[in-house]
């Protein structure tokens, strides 16, 4: 029952005071981002402007003296190489096959829900397990794949591709970088063609029947229509993917460890390896930030071309 | 033979007659409504006729052939949408020349053509100006004029228009419908529209086809269907306010609001019916004055009449007054399938 003192008195729970409550929900975001996000940040900044060692964690500034030492060093620049260069044909790829695939999957077929199940599962594994089952699809005696090309013919001693019985597909430089490349891409296709699904569903009917009426084909509505119009979606998928695939180390770190030599070896990887393994924490704290301001410079160009190229 | 033949078009999604059995044929040259609530199967009917639906059952003609299983394309009908459908990443000239475009391989058009004729057409729908412009820069009328020029670029045989004027504002609408009729006369195109607005398809139509519930109720010029019409829905369905229908033990009979007068108005009083009517309230509506009362037996069915307001006679609410109709505007109706009954059948009854 209610007394007059309930209805006078409203605030009886601390649970309905709007600011108490609406501070309650946003802590835990804020709590994340600030203590995972925000002070490792500023913690990096702060190591790479210093001269802080594992062995020694007193902080003194020497300003950019880290950045200039890690753009010096020759490792380095084929660390930022290799990275500049698997992100972008990565996404080249990421690009065609999300496209594709969202294309297909946006189509009515039998079996689409089995389908969509199946190739969604590389995204839903986590990144290390994943890498660890490419690591005995890649290995060097026992690979299912090199078992494979010699049953066909490509591979032993008459083989078209090699004499010999395997490839070594991690040992070997352009085809460690390839199977690298290949598991990227494999591991974030099906993120982007998600996002492309949600965007070729969100194109309005009227449009596509519009573009029947008027004659156009497959191919036309496609190139003409419909990519087009997802446009601004494309470029937040593939802003994603980039910024994921360039800040990735556990697929290299569980492959190759950087090898052979430093083929393989990305800004991530080298950046934990003379940072933490190393004990360098100014070093690599330097080198993880390298890339940041042209990130930063990307992500902003390609949200405004989105933003832009938004039509409605 | 006509333009258009619809022969026991049927459509069912799963349990849903969203068509059902409709016999239809469309002149040549003639502005087709058809008209009717929401949800009565009209827009289905059309996207039918465009080929964007496969019928379930039946056959569509268009100029004689066959063209049931054929693709839009192949159909020589273009279509206008009720949200214009504009594709908002081109400019108003892609926009107009992507039919064409479209259509290069089969009818030939080289860029010189297609430039040609996407000029013609924005010339003619006054839109030349207009050909650099995105869709999201135009007004609401100047939209609706580029989607009938990329609709007219290609002269289909057809014209589709799905309720083009209801995204207008009141006062573009009655200024598109004009325009419309006025293009629709001098291109002498077939037209089909699609509206539920019964003012614009007694303004637009030559015919009129009123649906309901999938089938076809009438189908007429619209002065037959609002002076003559073939059942109670389509009787009550036209005109604002609608009819007024009251029961007796027999049939069912309606009259309109601006038929039902005062007895002293009436013309010839000895072909009228005369009723006891009761007036309840009174809306003044500037050329009109709109009344809400019972007719004396009809106490529970609320019956309309509209006076001209130059007419003085003074009609005062809680008043009892003698109003009459002429015999010839009561129409009669039987009281289970809503069918119209001719008044000679009724002799005995009445």
């Amino acid at each position: 029952m209610a007394s007059a003192s309930d209805v006078l008195n409203p605030r009886r729970y601390f649970m309905d005071d709007r600011r108490f409550v609406g501070v309650m929900f946003l802590a835990p975001a804020l709590l994340y981002i600030l203590l995972l996000v925000g002070l490792p940040f500023l913690l990096a900044i702060a190591f790479g402007f210093s001269d802080v060692t594992v062995g020694n964690t007193e902080l003194n500034f020497i300003g950019f003296d880290n950045f200039v030492a890690v753009w010096e060093n020759d490792i380095f620049r084929q660390v930022f190489g290799n990275t500049v260069m698997f992100t972008l044909v990565s996404q080249v790829f990421i690009l065609i096959f999300a496209n594709i695939l969202a294309i297909i999957f946006t189509q009515e077929f039998t079996g689409k829900w089995f389908a969509r199940f199946i190739f969604i599962l590389p995204w839903a594994t986590p990144v290390s397990l994943a890498a660890i089952g490419w690591l005995w699809m890649f290995d060097t005696k026992y690979s299912p794949i090199d078992y494979l090309l010699l049953q066909t013919g490509f591979l032993g001693p008459k083989g078209i591709l090699s004499n010999s019985r395997n490839l070594y597909w991690l040992a070997n430089p352009v085809l460690s970088q390839i199977s690298v490349i290949f598991v990227q891409v494999w591991r974030m296709t099906p993120l982007a063609t998600v996002i492309l699904m949600a965007g070729l569903s969100s194109i309005p009917t009227d449009i596509l029947d519009q573009a029947e009426v008027d004659g156009s084909r497959f191919m036309r509505t496609l190139l003409q229509i419909k990519l087009p119009l997802i446009l601004p979606i494309m470029v937040i998928a593939l802003l994603f993917s980039m910024i994921t695939m360039f800040g990735d180390m556990t697929v290299v770190y569980v492959l190759t460890r950087g090898g052979p030599v430093d083929y393989t070896r990305i800004i991530g990887l080298y950046s934990f390896q003379i940072g933490i393994e190393g004990g360098n924490l100014a070093q690599g704290a330097a080198m993880a930030l390298f890339a940041f301001p042209l990130l930063l410079a990307l992500a902003l160009l390609m949200l405004r071309t989105a933003s832009r190229a938004e039509v409605r | 033979m006509s333009l258009v033949e619809l022969q026991g078009i049927k459509k069912f999604f799963d349990d849903v007659r969203a068509v059902d059995g409709i016999e239809l044929e469309i002149e040549n040259g003639e502005f087709l409504v058809i008209l009717g609530p929401s949800g009565c199967g009209k827009t289905t009917l059309m996207r039918m006729i465009a080929g964007l639906e496969k019928p379930t059952a039946g056959q569509i003609f268009i100029g004689g052939e066959d063209v049931t299983a054929l693709p839009p394309r192949k159909r020589g009908v273009s279509m206008v949408f009720q949200s214009y459908a504009l594709y908002p990443h081109m400019n108003v000239f892609n926009n107009i020349a992507f039919p064409l475009k479209a259509q290069s391989r089969e009818k030939k058009y080289d860029k010189r053509a297609i430039r040609d004729k996407v000029e013609n057409t924005a010339r003619l729908l006054e839109i030349d100006m207009l050909l650099d412009r995105r869709p999201r820069q135009l007004s609401g009328g100047q939209r609706q004029r580029v989607a009938i020029a990329r609709a007219m670029v290609t002269q289909p045989a057809v014209l589709l228009l799905d309720e083009p004027l209801s995204n207008l504002d009141a006062k573009l609408r009655a200024n598109a419908r004009d325009e419309l009729k006025e293009f629709q006369r001098s291109s002498n195109i077939t037209a089909v529209f699609v509206t539920h607005d019964q003012i614009e398809a007694m303004g637009l139509g030559d015919r009129i086809v009123v649906m309901s519930h999938g089938k076809i109720q009438q189908i007429g010029t619209p002065q037959l269907i609002y002076d003559d019409p073939a059942n109670e829905f389509v009787a009550t369905f036209l005109g604002s306010p609608s009819m007024n229908i009251l029961r007796s033990d027999a049939f069912s009979f309606g009259f309109r609001p601006e038929n039902f007068l005062p007895k002293t108005l009436a013309d010839n009083p000895e072909n009228s019916r005369i009723f006891h009517y009761y007036v309840k309230r009174v809306e003044y509506l500037g050329s009109d004055r709109l009344l809400y009362g019972y007719v004396h037996g009809h106490d529970n069915e609320l019956t309309l009449a509209k006076v001209p307001s130059n007419v003085r006679v003074s009609l005062d609410v809680d008043c009892d007054y003698e109003f009459a109709v002429h015999n010839s505007d009561i129409k009669f109706f039987d009281k289970q399938s809503g069918q119209r009954i001719e008044e000679q059948n009724l002799q005995g009854v009445v």
